[in-house]
């Protein structure tokens, strides 16, 4: 969406001696395109603007079949391709009232919670880049890296295009748990070791405060908020594996850091409860008319799909991206902070630009 | 603390593989090299006339079982190399509307297991630093100026690379940012793999 739809964003007006600092939209220091303005009299940050407009991009959508829209859906953030593509794939279920296994719904329970655990230790790993922290990034490079592997081998490709269609999915979970367990043991001793660093926890502490509860994922759980659509999902079965949501009172980076350190554990035990994973179900050809929507917990937070279908192709289709909550609770949280606060903080959101961008056309 | 991470270095050994020079340990079926024949049904194209075209494939499946992946890393272009840069290579990342995944991937040649910087490869934030310009997605509209922006703060010579189908054809999302007779290299996958970026980035300065 691009932001002047975003009516609520607020606007900042400036002050006598503040002066604007322009920082990207193309800068190697971030992951993605996006453009920010700090409004600063010098130090102090008095306000922060997020434009993601830049790399928006428009997607056609409209008047595929499934099939090929999901091609597409895939690709919106393909970080996050298994929650956008499951997402999708359950409201098109969804619409056309279709009964999935509970094999199918557990292979997506892997699927999810591999992606979020990658996902999480990406993010802790920028957040010690600033820090300067080389072995640690390293390490959870290296780390991050063994999970892209499991999952290659696990759905046939590293981001999981492709192993998903309406009642069906591809992933196998053989072998996969020793790997996880080497990983966890690994994983654990980075945690534990950043948990005792105080230069590091200093750059974390008291930066970023959220300041009101429109928040969701890792941020709103940081914020002793217990809002996680695991808890209360009407399709997939976490009731029957060992997942809790993970709620911490800070309100800063480090309660971000935090609960995302003990998510990515609880995603391994997670796994390890769902028993042996096997391709399920048969991808067919799916037509018929309806609406539908979904949601479910990606790693950056509530994720929702809405289709409308039309003989088989899609009529109408819409989604609510976590990121579009999460940039304003960024904005939010960087006034009255420092510009070497920045990074830690943009970091510790775990914002996807690509996400939140994106237009169906 | 300090002495605590220094130990964890060194307890982890080295971890980097011998790719290039030697074959990947752990090569990804998909992206990787197709064989196949016939004509079935591909969305973008990337088969016709019974000829595969790598830089167009989104590594969708849709042409299985027709068409098997190979587990080749090799699925690269290079039109034109710089050896000058052989001793330090400098690139300057570009998304110019990605997904995100390309942006990953790139960033991974740079962990432990592939350590672009034993290649003599680095990456700068500044175009003025740059050897090479790597571009990444579609053209969104709002960065076409950023991207000419870049291409003219860069120094002489430079190399133009497109990694991932979006940048070299438009992939299945759109359009690409410059036509395919621009660019000096071009990186096939989507996202490409690490593997993939690493042995076409080592032979753009003539490896
Ligand atoms: S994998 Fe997909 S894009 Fe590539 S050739 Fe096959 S059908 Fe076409
Ligand atoms: S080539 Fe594929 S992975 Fe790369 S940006 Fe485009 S859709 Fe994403």
């Amino acid at each position: 969406m691009p932001p002047h739809e975003y009516g609520d964003l607020p606007v900042h007006k400036m002050a006598p001696g503040e002066f604007n600092f322009q920082y990207g939209p193309s800068t190697g220091g971030l992951m993605e395109s996006v453009g920010i303005t700090l409004t600063t009299p010098g130090e102090l940050i008095n306000s922060v603007a997020v434009d993601f407009s830049f790399k928006s991009r428009k997607l056609n959508l409209r008047g595929k079949s499934i099939r090929d829209a999901l091609l597409t859906v895939e690709r919106i953030n393909g970080f996050h391709a298994a929650s956008n593509s499951l997402a999708f794939l359950m409201s098109v279920e969804d619409a056309l009232g279709m009964e999935v296994s509970e094999e199918v719904q557990k292979a997506r329970i892997l699927q999810l919670e591999l992606e979020r655990i990658r996902s999480h230790l990406e993010v802790i790993k920028r957040l010690c880049e600033p820090a300067g922290f080389g072995v640690p990034v390293n390490q959870l490079g290296y780390l991050r890296e063994k999970i892209s592997r499991i999952i290659s081998r696990a759905a046939g490709h590293r981001f999981f295009f492709g192993a998903n269609a309406p009642g069906y999915c591809s992933v196998s979970g053989s072998g996969i748990n020793e790997k996880l367990r080497e990983a966890g043991k690994e994983f654990q001793r980075i945690y534990a070791g950043l948990l005792e660093s105080k230069i590091f926890l200093n750059r974390l502490q008291n930066n970023g405060l959220t300041r009101d509860n429109f928040l969701t994922g890792p941020a709103a759980r940081a914020s002793g908020l217990r809002y996680d659509s695991r808890i209360d999902s009407a399709t997939l079965p976490y009731g029957d594996t060992p997942f809790y949501p993970v709620i911490r009172e800070e309100k800063d980076c480090f309660g971000r850091f935090n609960v995302r350190g003990e998510e990515i554990l609880n995603s391994i035990d997670i796994i390890a409860s769902l028993g042996n994973i096997k391709e399920t179900g048969k991808p067919s050809l799916q037509e018929g008319d309806g609406q539908g929507c979904a949601r479910l917990e990606s790693p950056q937070g509530d994720i929702f799909y809405y289709a409308g279908l039309n003989n088989g192709l899609i009529e109408d289709i819409w989604h609510v991206s976590p990121g579009t909550l999460n940039i304003r609770a960024f904005q939010e949280s960087m006034k009255g902070n420092i510009f070497t606060d920045f990074h830690f903080n943009w970091e510790s959101f775990g914002i996807w630009i690509s996400e939140v961008g994106v237009v169906f056309q | 603390m300090s002495n605590f991470w220094f130990g964890e270095g060194i307890r982890k050994g080295r971890k980097t593989e011998k790719f290039p020079f030697a074959q990947p340990d752990d090569p990804p079926a998909r992206p990787s090299g197709l064989e196949g024949s016939g004509e079935p049904y591909c969305p973008t194209e990337a088969i016709k006339n019974g000829k595969w075209d790598q830089g167009k494939c989104i590594f969708c499946r849709l042409c299985e079982p027709e068409y098997q992946p190979t587990g080749r890393q090799d699925i690269f272009s290079v039109k034109k190399t710089e050896p000058a840069l052989k001793k330090s290579f400098y690139i300057y990342k570009l998304d110019s509307g990605t997904c995100g995944a390309c942006n990953v991937e790139l960033g991974t040649i740079f962990d432990p297991q592939f350590d672009a910087n034993r290649l003599n490869i680095f990456a700068t934030n500044s175009p003025r630093h740059a050897d090479a310009i790597v571009i990444m997605g579609i053209l969104a509209e709002g960065m076409r100026e950023a991207l000419k922006n870049a291409y003219e703060a860069m120094p002489e010579p430079k190399l133009i690379i497109a990694l991932g189908a979006c940048a070299i054809s438009g992939g299945i999302l759109g359009d690409s940012p410059m036509v395919r007779e621009d660019y000096h290299v071009e990186i096939a996958g989507c996202p490409p793999s690490p593997y993939t970026i690493l042995e076409a980035l080592a032979r753009a300065r003539g490896d």
